[in-house]
């Protein structure tokens, strides 16, 4: 490889980077919106929280400390993933669950448009990089992992479906309240 | 455990996808299992976060690898027909920054495309304000076709099943001749859809056209803003109507919308610079304007996250009014001129009257006698003629008469009567006998009283 072939890689690269960076300043704004949606497409999917579904309610604890990474631009990421764990969840058997199933569609389409416009960013790459190894990472691999399960274990009935559909909600705030203090 | 569980994920390697092949009609459709697929127990446990890189080539002496990013249920097409193709894939994670192993090598042969005259092509999506058009054309001369517009929400083709079965008609575009669709209806700001078209003839023969992606927000183009001038003093109000209308919010909320003013001063003689302003509200003013001066206002609005402008606004004109200050001295400066006039000419025309009157006094005297004269002399000998004939001597013997009867007469109530009188009208002094008989009675009436 001569001289000359690195330089066209290199022009390559970088006119790929300036293109695709182009493609990533609609991102936050998009996010906001996402989350502003996910939570409306949250309450319209179902009804109230059933009283019989009380007593099966099981804690999970958020991470919170994925919200206050050392650095900022990783909080970004980290709802990226947050959004792909939450568009894993839903994507599962709900026939018990007797949710609209329209509104529960935008919901996954909304959080797969971010999901998949995070990937063709390429500026994003470093910032995923990074995030990659924060700790407070498999915390939150952890939190989904027993969501997961639990809904597993209840064969996925009405009121798991209702915990995990709470559980996401209140993840939802937390990280639409952790944006908009970013944003100010 | 759980620990360890997690922390092994960094040593972990992402093991082959499955992958199935069919050759049909020029294409090749392609099905690829997640790593692990058939493992109770995964490591990699959100298999929706793959994503599958699939490599293949000809099967000829000078292959040229190609590379595409595919879904777990996609075509490839664009392939030479007749010819042998070879497919390996790899799942990744990108989140992880970790590729995975490739599954082993399948090769197919590819069939000879039918061209099919009836299927619609040159997709194309043309949005404005929100309101989305597809557009398409027809090969050659088809007769009766009706064309079915479907539509697939874009998050269904990353999961793991079958997605053929989940389109849907776009309600106002089943069963048309036309070659458009308004698919508004359908579009929803945060999603992203694919978008087909089924031609039909009759009822066996039908076809399927290729797909076309659409995200909304990035596809649709913002149109040009309203703009309305208005004045007051020295300042120019621009009144910016955004695009889509003031009622529809969407444009505004969705793009965070900021607007782009040029304004100038119009004059004939000389150029003038354009000046620019952006605001974000939708009312801006611009301070310092020159009176008796047209004024022009163009308005572009524009998007700076997704990196879109809109055509700029019709060209608003105004003339700002001649300067008010001076107006107002010159009107004050004529009231008191012509206030000024008037008095001068009302002293002038009584100054004019009193000489004319002194003058004619004067020079032009008249022969009357003065008034206080005049009629002295005719009433004096107007009242020395009458006054023998008025001699009132009938009524003093009139008076006498009815003096004795009435002292015969008198009773309580004529006394009352002249009681009044008396207290009225005073002493009646000169006929002494009256008021001498009426005087009596008085003091008796006191009296028993």
């Amino acid at each position: 490889m001569n001289a000359f072939g690195l330089i066209q890689i290199g022009l390559m690269l970088s006119s790929a980077t300036i293109i695709s960076s182009l493609q990533c300043h609609h991102l936050p704004l998009q996010q906001r919106k996402v989350i502003e949606n996910s939570l409306r497409l949250l309450d319209k999917i179902g009804k109230e929280f059933p009283q019989k579904c009380l007593r099966e309610k099981m804690s999970f604890r958020f991470p919170m400390q994925v919200l206050q990474p050392r650095q900022k631009e990783t909080v970004g990421v980290a709802i990226e993933e947050i959004f792909q764990h939450i568009f894993y969840i839903f994507s599962k058997n709900l026939t018990l669950a007797a949710w609209d199933g329209t509104a529960l569609d935008q919901l996954q389409n909304g959080l797969y448009l971010q999901i998949e416009q995070l990937e063709a960013c390429v500026i994003k790459k470093h910032t995923q990089h990074r995030w990659s190894k924060e700790a407070s990472r498999l915390k939150l691999k952890k939190y989904f992992q027993k969501i997961d399960c639990f809904l597993k274990d209840k064969k996925h009935d009405l009121c798991s479906w209702e915990i995990s559909r709470a559980e996401m909600r209140k993840c939802l705030q937390l990280i639409d309240k952790a944006t908009r203090k970013l944003k100010n | 455990m759980f620990n360890f569980f997690f922390l092994s994920i960094f040593a972990a390697v992402i093991g082959p996808p499955g992958l199935e092949l069919q050759s049909t009609n020029g294409i090749v459709k392609v099905k690829v299992f997640p790593p692990e697929a058939n493992q109770r127990k995964k490591m990699w446990i959100n298999d929706l976060s793959f994503k599958y890189n699939l490599v293949f080539w000809e099967n000829s002496s000078h292959a040229q690898l190609q590379n595409k990013i595919v879904f777990p249920v996609d075509t490839i097409d664009d392939l030479a027909p007749n010819s042998t193709y070879c497919f390996k894939v790899q799942a990744n994670l990108p989140m992880e920054g970790k590729k995975g192993l490739f599954s082993p090598i399948s090769c197919v042969q590819t069939t000879q495309k039918v061209q099919d005259l009836l299927c619609a092509t040159n997709l194309s999506v043309v949005a404005l304000n929100m309101k989305f058009q597809l557009l398409w054309g027809a090969q050659g001369e088809q007769e009766e076709v009706t064309y079915n517009v479907q539509y697939l929400l874009g998050y269904l083709k990353k999961l793991n099943d079958d997605y053929s079965d989940k389109w849907l008609s776009v309600p106002t575009c089943e069963n048309i001749s036309s070659t458009w669709c308004n698919f508004s209806s359908i579009i929803t700001t945060t999603a992203f859809y694919y978008l087909r078209v089924q031609a039909r003839q009759g009822h066996n023969r039908s076809c399927l056209s290729r797909e076309v992606k659409v995200d909304p927000l990035k596809t649709n183009g913002i149109g040009p803003p309203g703009v309305r001038l208005d004045l007051s003093d020295t300042l120019l109000h621009i009144l910016i109507s955004p695009p889509g209308g003031a009622e529809d919010e969407l444009m505004r909320d969705n793009y965070d919308l900021s607007y782009r003013i040029l304004y100038w001063k119009n004059s004939s003689h000389k150029e003038e610079e354009v000046k620019q302003k952006e605001v974000k509200q939708t009312i801006a003013t611009v301070s310092g304007v020159s009176p008796s001066s047209l004024y022009c206002v163009r308005v572009q609005a524009f998007s700076k996250p997704y990196n879109k402008s809109s055509a700029f606004s019709q060209q608003e004109c105004v003339h700002t009014p001649a300067d008010e200050s001076s107006s107002l001295f010159i009107f004050g400066i004529f009231m008191a001129a012509l206030l000024v006039v008037v008095v001068v000419a009302v002293a002038l025309v009584f100054v004019l009257y009193h000489a004319y009157n002194k003058i004619k006094y004067v020079f032009f005297p008249s022969c009357q006698p003065p008034l206080n004269i005049e009629g002295f002399g005719a009433e004096l000998f107007s009242s020395l003629y009458l006054s023998a004939a008025e001699e009132p001597v009938e009524s003093c013997c009139v008076i006498e008469s009815m003096i004795t009867e009435e002292g015969n007469q008198i009773d309580f109530t004529d006394y009352k009567h002249s009681k009044q009188s008396s207290r009225d009208s005073g002493n009646y002094s000169n006929d002494d006998n009256t008021s001498g008989s009426k005087g009596s009675k008085e003091t008796l009436e006191k009296e028993t009283v």
